[in-house]
């Protein structure tokens, strides 16, 4: 779709301004206009509609039709509705949710208080991480000034409407970020994710209909409502239209986050956006969208565009949008072996291909990065990260499993140059007057230059 | 009955969130927090308090604390370092550097804590900041880009608060955190517990229709008429005799 105005940020625009978590600040640029003007007084089902027109996506990770989901909040089941916003913000290589969240909290607010009246619910849980501690600090004072105001709590902006804001907070666990989970932790319990169907939408948290949103995702409801889905549409692409937060990590010159449109590419983010790789080193792999996407390869990152079908059609995924960068001199068996100890330690254990599976997976990984692994070892992790695929209660498991297997995929010499025949193997296959000690065996160099060890061992707390 | 409860200030404040809540259970996130700030860790008395608040037992809130690797635990030191380790941050070897520092002022390598129980050191995951790493809370604090001099700095102003030196760690070495529980609190009321770890449903209860009548947990009779005198020798539960 052709750009009708040229973009500028829209949720990021005035983090830089001081004073922008303030009420004040907000108010002072047309804040919470657009929800004083609309609840009470729009029609709640035309208000889903212009998110369903608008063709806004989930920023959380699985990019569903937002509009869409809420079409799907059961009524008339004489239970209330709930709305869940999504703050726990744990992929790796994301840290968007954050800016908002400390820098700019009422438009997050001014999203919830939108949302609540367009799925009409009168309760929203904000959960943020519990590592968020400024987020926090500062989301439950917007939320306390908001309160002050009128705009939440009893008849809001004086229209018979009642809301409550509840802000809760984690406490360090990746797994409360996939919905279910979270809403296991919002109910007191352990973060166990639920088998869906049921989805949240039909029975979500105390098994009420729940609508399950990224803070991202809201923040930009508030806009999509204020200016209307055209206007969010002369944006991004036909089927990934607006914008979205990038988060650039890695070894670009300069890191951080970049509101763009949808379908720029992706090397227009990492030399434009980022300024290019870091002094002496090229590119060898980008992760598109947080650690759980699979990698691409410098070819793949020239066609790339970043938009959730371009970078599903190269086998990978939007995601969350956090792009990391890894240059040339990154061991990636270490990056691989640090990867599977995150999974591992954050499958929540109650799927056994999750729970074993990831265990495997970074016990292989370990082989690997420490140049022990023996030659059937690298069919082995193509094997166990296939049997780990669709088998579980949520995707945790294909989350691990997806870049391991695209490790492997695109990197499989890598895995074939740390593995070596035991010598009694070796000797089986060999004629007897043919064998050599020299076993294919080739370990990381431990401070050796221009190689970047990411290891970091298996011990953990 | 638990022992103590929680300062007057600290329950004002739960009392204070009853009504964000539709039930007692959803608040145990927000209540483990309360009682973590009250006692500075979750220790078993702690956990007592918010299982006795939150109307769980305290065995489900056992089975939280353990779940949820943020909450700090009366294993952790005082001053307790969380270390970045995931792939963004470890890259270029910040995470390295940062625990090396750590090391090397504290002599504390990670999953340990200084025998004076003052400082420990974990390597955690992802903190959601990765544009600078290494990223590195102490508590509730949180720093990035957290290497070199910034980090040494900051190192020093907590062990000048302690009234220590770095020269009186560098020595000893640290001992491993056991962040085991295996001790139920013995002198608890397990009256009307259910097992879900729920022990009562008020008729804030969602899950059940407003005006329906809120669900009692009906005790099943004792299949044994409960012993009151010692069980005389030879004799066990069943009453069927030894031999
Ligand atoms: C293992 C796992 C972790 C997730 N972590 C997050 C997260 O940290 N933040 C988030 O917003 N969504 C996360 N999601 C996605 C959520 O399940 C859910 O799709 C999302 O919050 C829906 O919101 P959206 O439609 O606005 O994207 C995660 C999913 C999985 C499977
Ligand atoms: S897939 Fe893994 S994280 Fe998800 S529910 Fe199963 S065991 Fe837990």
């Amino acid at each position: 779709m052709a750009d009708a105005t040229p973009f500028s940020p829209v949720i990021l625009k005035h983090i830089h301004e001081p004073g922008s978590h303030t009420i004040e600040h907000y108010q002072a640029r047309g804040g919470y206009e657009t929800a004083r003007n609309l609840v009470g007084t729009a029609e709640p089902a035309s208000l889903v509609k212009i998110v369903e027109d608008s063709g806004l996506r989930g920023r959380g990770g699985a990019g569903f039709p937002t509009g869409k989901k809420w079409s799907f909040l059961a009524k008339g089941t004489g239970k209330p509705a709930y709305l869940a916003v999504n703050g726990d913000e744990s992929e790796p290589g994301t840290f968007k949710d954050r800016y908002i969240l400390e820098k700019d909290p009422h438009q997050l607010l001014e999203g919830v208080i939108l949302t609540c009246w367009a799925i009409q619910s009168n309760h929203a849980f904000i959960y943020l991480r519990g590592e968020f501690i400024l987020g926090y600090e500062r989301l439950e004072a917007a939320v306390r000034e908001a309160k002050a105001k009128g705009f939440i709590g009893k008849n809001i902006f004086g229209k018979n409407f009642d809301l409550k804001v509840v802000v809760m907070r984690g406490a360090g666990a990746y797994i409360c970020g996939e919905e279910t989970g979270m809403l296991s932790s919002i109910e007191g319990g352990r973060g166990y994710p639920k088998i869906k169907p049921p989805f949240p939408a039909v029975s979500g948290v105390f098994k009420c209909p729940t609508i399950v949103n990224n803070v991202e995702t809201i923040a930009a409801v508030s806009h999509i409502l204020k200016h209307g889905a055209a206007w969010h549409k002369q944006w991004g692409t036909e089927k990934s239209p607006g914008f979205k937060i990038f988060c650039l990590s890695g070894a670009v010159k300069n890191p951080g986050v970049y509101e763009v449109p949808l379908g720029i590419t992706m090397r227009e983010m990492i030399e434009v956006y980022g300024g290019g790789l870091i002094e002496g080193r090229t590119l060898k792999a980008v992760i598109p969208g947080g650690l759980s996407a699979p990698l691409l390869t410098p070819e793949m990152v020239d066609k790339c565009t970043l938009d959730y079908e371009s970078l599903a059609s190269l086998g990978s995924m939007l995601g969350s949008g956090g792009i990391t960068v890894l240059h040339d001199g990154v061991d990636l068996m270490s990056a691989v072996y640090n990867t599977m100890r995150f999974y591992h330690h954050e499958s929540c254990g109650q799927c056994t291909p999750c729970r074993e599976g990831t265990g495997w997976l970074e016990k292989l990984a370990h082989k690997f990065h420490g140049g022990h692994a023996h030659s059937g070892d690298v069919d082995l992790v193509g094997e166990v990260a296939k049997n780990m695929r669709g088998r579980t209660i949520c995707v945790l498991a294909d989350a691990a499993a997806m870049p391991m297997q695209s490790y492997l995929q695109h990197f499989r010499g890598e895995f074939e140059k740390r593995t070596h025949e035991p010598a009694h193997v070796e000797r089986l296959r060999t004629p007897r007057d043919e064998i050599t000690p020299t076993a294919k065996r080739e370990s990381v160099q431990h401070g050796a230059p221009n190689v970047v060890d990411v290891g970091m061992g298996m011990d953990r707390v | 009955m638990p022992v103590k409860t929680l300062s007057p200030e600290r329950l004002k404040r739960f009392h204070d969130m009853v009504d964000d809540y539709p039930n007692k259970r959803s608040m145990l996130m927000m209540t483990l927090r309360l009682v973590e700030e009250e006692f500075g860790c979750i220790n078993d008395e702690a956990m007592e308090i918010a299982a006795d608040l939150c109307g769980v037992t305290p065995a489900h809130v056992q089975g939280m604390v353990t779940f949820y690797t943020h909450f700090k635990r009366s294993a952790h030191g005082k001053h307790r370092f969380m270390v970045c380790a995931t792939l963004m941050c470890a890259l270029d070897g910040n995470t390295d550097q940062a625990l090396k520092q750590i090391e090397s002022k504290l002599g504390l390598k990670p999953g340990q804590r200084t025998q004076d129980g003052l400082f420990s050191c974990e390597k955690v995951e992802c903190l959601a900041d990765c544009d600078k790493p290494p990223v590195v809370q102490k508590d509730f604090e949180h720093f990035c880009s957290m290497k070199g001099k910034a980090l040494d700095d900051y190192i020093e102003s907590l062990l000048k608060l302690e009234n220590k030196t770095s020269a009186e760690y560098q020595n000893s070495s640290g001992v491993e955190m056991d962040l085991r529980i295996s001790v139920l609190p013995s002198h608890y009321n397990f009256e009307g517990e259910t097992e879900s770890g729920a022990r009562q449903f008020d008729d804030k209860d969602p899950y059940f229709k407003p005006g329906e009548a809120p669900r009692t947990t009906s005790v099943p009779p004792p299949l044994l008429t409960p012993l009151t005198a010692p069980v005389a020798d030879g004799v066990n539960m069943n009453g069927a005799q030894h031999g």
